[in-house]
């Protein structure tokens, strides 16, 4: 009787501690979420004769499936999450391995890898861009020094992989750091194990490294392609979406709909149909992993 | 000796102190005017936003500390991008949220403002409180640039603090060069002159990339405003499309279609050949335009990268005058556009405009809980006095009065006459079409109007597809039965 009702005051003070958190949460979480929701079954544009939110069931949902406009930019966005991921997850995954080895000047270079993450990123977008700005940038003059002509506001392909390199090159020191703390906390005894049955370095890294990792690495993977989905600020900045529309990704195309257009109720369905995509893609890609993992089991 | 200089040193001071007294009656006067209206609300912090450009720069730096110290009201003055702008002040009149006390109304966006009853009516808020109206507002003195802020009843809603044209600028030292002038004439056959014609000032643009090709020098021929940003398409709907007689964006101001086949001209033939054109030049400008907004065009001429090209006023007197920030002191001429033929004309009619007259107004919010003191400092800012050193810096006139002003006088040989010419033929210039849907319809066209420039779609292709998309949208914002 004693320890129930102790159980129940230890609850009451729990709950009770955690409800300011809860309830901010509510207000700048789940509220303005259930509010996007709704938008999303709505037309709304201010400047439209009629400015008044009307209610339109799914007709902003039926008109997204059939937009060009809005299926190439989430078309072009997936390309992007697929290179930058990738190339992400890899040279974060090789990193991380490295700084598992000693050698002179491990902290230092730790410490200037990892600056990329302490920087915001339009500030990221405003210096590449600097150095990358056509007729005035360090990158374009470099090119034309060796006789390559790089263009940014005018070759598609240089301006997709300009992109890709500005994201990974923020981003890469996160997957590592993250690996880095996943293989820090490995047991030594698997390894130990193998050493002594001589398995060479490629069969612990295929059959103890990798499978030890994998909470981590699926957790990495899974929060950099959300990340890298609805990309913005970085690409506004260095690109502004363009040439043409060769790099407005579906966050670009999604910001300029909602905002400079001011057409909310379609920019809130365009939202929501990209956090379902996400969920659905992740929900897929864990399917794949755990199917995979249950059948080597 | 030292008591003598003593005593000259003191009679120097006294008269000058004396003469101070002489000189500004009305400054005194007009000081105890500003600080008796502001009394009430002295001690409160009035907020504002504005795109950071040239005039508002001016405005926050030196008009607002020196309203601040006359009335004792403090302003915070807020200045950043012209998306960022916009963003948050349509978010906060939307919202009524009243965080800003004055907002930047850029001429284009007015009708929108005026259709969701953003603004306040400066004509009712004056009558009501005539206590608070400077006795020298004078809002005839003001140029006919106001018109744009009154509504069909001819109440105002913004008081203008920057108004500019976008001529067509060019590199005076190189048109009046000999060796050049020859060169041009033995390969063309007619004699280097600003363009009046388009393939004019294709040859132009042509020759002077040749030329700074042969003589490896940075030089191309003619500045062109095709970053991925909306600052591509105004170039395209504000300055080269009205000078090929293509005017309000090519959509029918009475039915509001962009489509020939319901009377718009978006993906009329002249529309076409003009973006087909515009588009063409960029073979002749430097790397940086297809990347380029205003000001990057703004920094291309300065730089002395390009021979001509379409340059919003508000930058020309700091590239013709300032040489801590341009190398073409001295070398910058300015004319009228080169012109489809019958436009002039339409022009002087009123059937027509020739070219883009830009500018910006403050007004006040509904939402505003300091109508009062915002309007006190909005008046300042224009207030006649101060017009001639705030036009000498930032090349922008709002008043008649300005015109004469000795300041502007002197300014204006240096920048070739601009003000003149400004005054002369602003007539033949216009704002944005009075459009409610303004944003709304850019945002449709932009992605077109990159395409073309990019080379995803041909111009004549992109401007079908977007008369096509104008028309579904308005139809669908309920401006099309």
């Amino acid at each position: 009787m004693k320890s129930r009702s102790l159980t129940f005051r230890n609850g009451k003070i729990a709950w009770g501690l955690l409800s300011p958190m809860l309830l901010i949460l509510f207000i700048v979480g789940v509220l303005p979420f259930i509010y996007v929701l709704y938008l999303g079954f709505c037309q709304w544009n201010v400047f439209a004769q009629v400015s008044k939110i009307k209610w339109v069931w799914g007709a902003n949902y039926r008109r997204l499936v059939f937009d060009s406009d809005f299926l190439s930019a989430l078309g072009r966005g997936i390309k992007f999450t697929l290179w930058t991921v990738s190339i992400e997850m890899v040279l974060g995954f090789l990193l991380a391995q490295l700084f598992m080895k000693p050698f002179r000047g491990k902290n230092f270079f730790r410490a200037i890898y990892s600056l990329p993450l302490t920087v915001a990123p339009i500030a990221i977008g405003a210096t590449w861009r600097l150095m990358t700005i056509p007729g005035f940038g360090i990158i374009p003059y470099l090119f034309s020094k060796l006789g390559f002509d790089y263009n940014i506001a005018y070759k598609a392909n240089q301006a997709f992989f300009s992109t890709v390199a500005l994201d990974v090159w923020h981003w890469t020191p996160f997957v590592t750091l993250t690996l880095l703390a996943g293989l820090t906390a490995l047991p030594k005894e698997p390894f130990e194990q193998a050493q002594i049955d001589g398995a060479s370095n490629w069969q612990m890294l295929w059959y103890i490294t990798l499978p030890l990792l994998y909470p981590v690495l699926t957790t990495t993977l899974f929060i950099r392609i959300m990340d890298a989905l609805r990309i913005v600020d970085e690409v506004w900045m260095l690109t502004g979406g363009g040439p043409g529309t060769a790099t407005r990704y579906v966050g670009i195309h999604i910001w300029r709909e909602v905002f400079p257009k001011t057409d909310y109720g379609y920019g809130a369905a365009m939202s929501t149909l990209v956090l379902y995509f996400t969920i659905v893609l992740s929900w897929l890609l864990f399917t794949i992993i755990t199917y995979r993992e249950e059948r080597k089991e | 000796m030292s008591k003598k200089v003593g005593i000259v040193w003191f009679t120097i001071l006294a008269v000058l102190f004396s003469a101070s007294f002489l000189v500004s009656p009305v400054s005194a006067q007009q000081t105890s005017w500003w600080a008796k209206a502001a009394e009430p609300y002295k001690g409160i912090v009035i907020t504002g936003i504005s795109e950071s450009t040239p005039p508002s720069k001016y405005m926050q730096e030196v008009l607002a500390p020196a309203f601040e110290k006359e009335t004792g009201i403090k302003v915070k003055f807020e200045t950043t991008s012209w998306d960022e702008m916009y963003d948050k002040e349509i978010k906060d009149m939307e919202a009524g949220t009243g965080v800003y006390d004055f907002v930047y109304i850029e001429q284009d966006i007015v009708y929108a403002y005026l259709a969701r009853n953003f603004l306040v009516n400066l004509s009712s808020f004056m009558k009501e409180n005539p206590n608070l109206v400077y006795p020298d507002l004078d809002l005839g003195d003001f140029t006919s640039f106001i018109n744009y802020y009154k509504d069909s009843k001819g109440d105002l809603f913004g008081l203008p603090f920057e108004s500019f044209l976008k001529l067509y600028v060019y590199r005076k030292d190189l048109f009046n060069d000999p060796k050049i002038k020859a060169e041009f004439k033995a390969k063309y056959g007619w004699n280097l002159r600003p363009a009046k014609t388009f393939k004019e000032y294709e040859q132009i643009a042509e020759f002077f990339t040749d030329y700074g090709k042969r003589n490896n020098i940075p030089l191309w021929g003619t500045t062109v405003q095709a970053g991925a940003h909306p600052a591509a398409f105004y170039e395209m709907v504000e300055t080269i499309w009205p000078s090929w007689g293509i005017y309000n964006w090519g959509i029918n101001l009475q039915n509001y279609h962009a489509t020939s086949a319901n009377g718009g001209k978006l993906d009329s033939a002249r529309a076409k050949e003009a973006f087909r054109w515009w588009v063409n030049l960029l073979k002749y400008a430097p790397p940086e335009s297809r990347a380029s907004t205003w000001d990057e065009v703004a920094a291309t001429m300065a730089a002395g990268r390009a021979a001509q090209g379409w340059v919003y006023g508000e930058n020309i007197a700091w590239i013709a005058t300032d040489s801590t920030r341009s190398k073409v002191v001295g070398k910058i001429g300015v004319e009228l556009p080169p012109l489809y033929p019958g436009v002039l004309q339409e022009a002087k009619e009123g059937k027509g405009y020739i070219g883009y007259y830009d500018g910006g107004a403050l007004g006040i919010p509904h939402s505003s809980k300091k109508k009062e003191a915002a309007f006190l400092f909005m008046q300042w800012v224009t207030r006649k006095d101060f017009q001639g050193d705030f036009a000498a810096k930032a090349a922008r006139i709002v008043r008649k009065s300005t015109f004469s002003d000795p300041k502007v006088k002197a300014l204006d040989p240096k920048v070739d006459h601009y003000f003149t010419k400004m005054q002369k033929y602003g007539d033949l210039f216009a704002g944005a079409p009075p459009f409610p849907f303004h944003a709304t319809i850019r945002e449709v066209m932009l992605p077109y109007i990159l395409k073309g420039i990019a080379g995803e779609m041909t111009p004549e292709e992109a401007l079908d597809k977007a008369a096509i998309a104008v028309d579904a949208e308005l139809k669908n914002e309920g401006y099309i039965k």
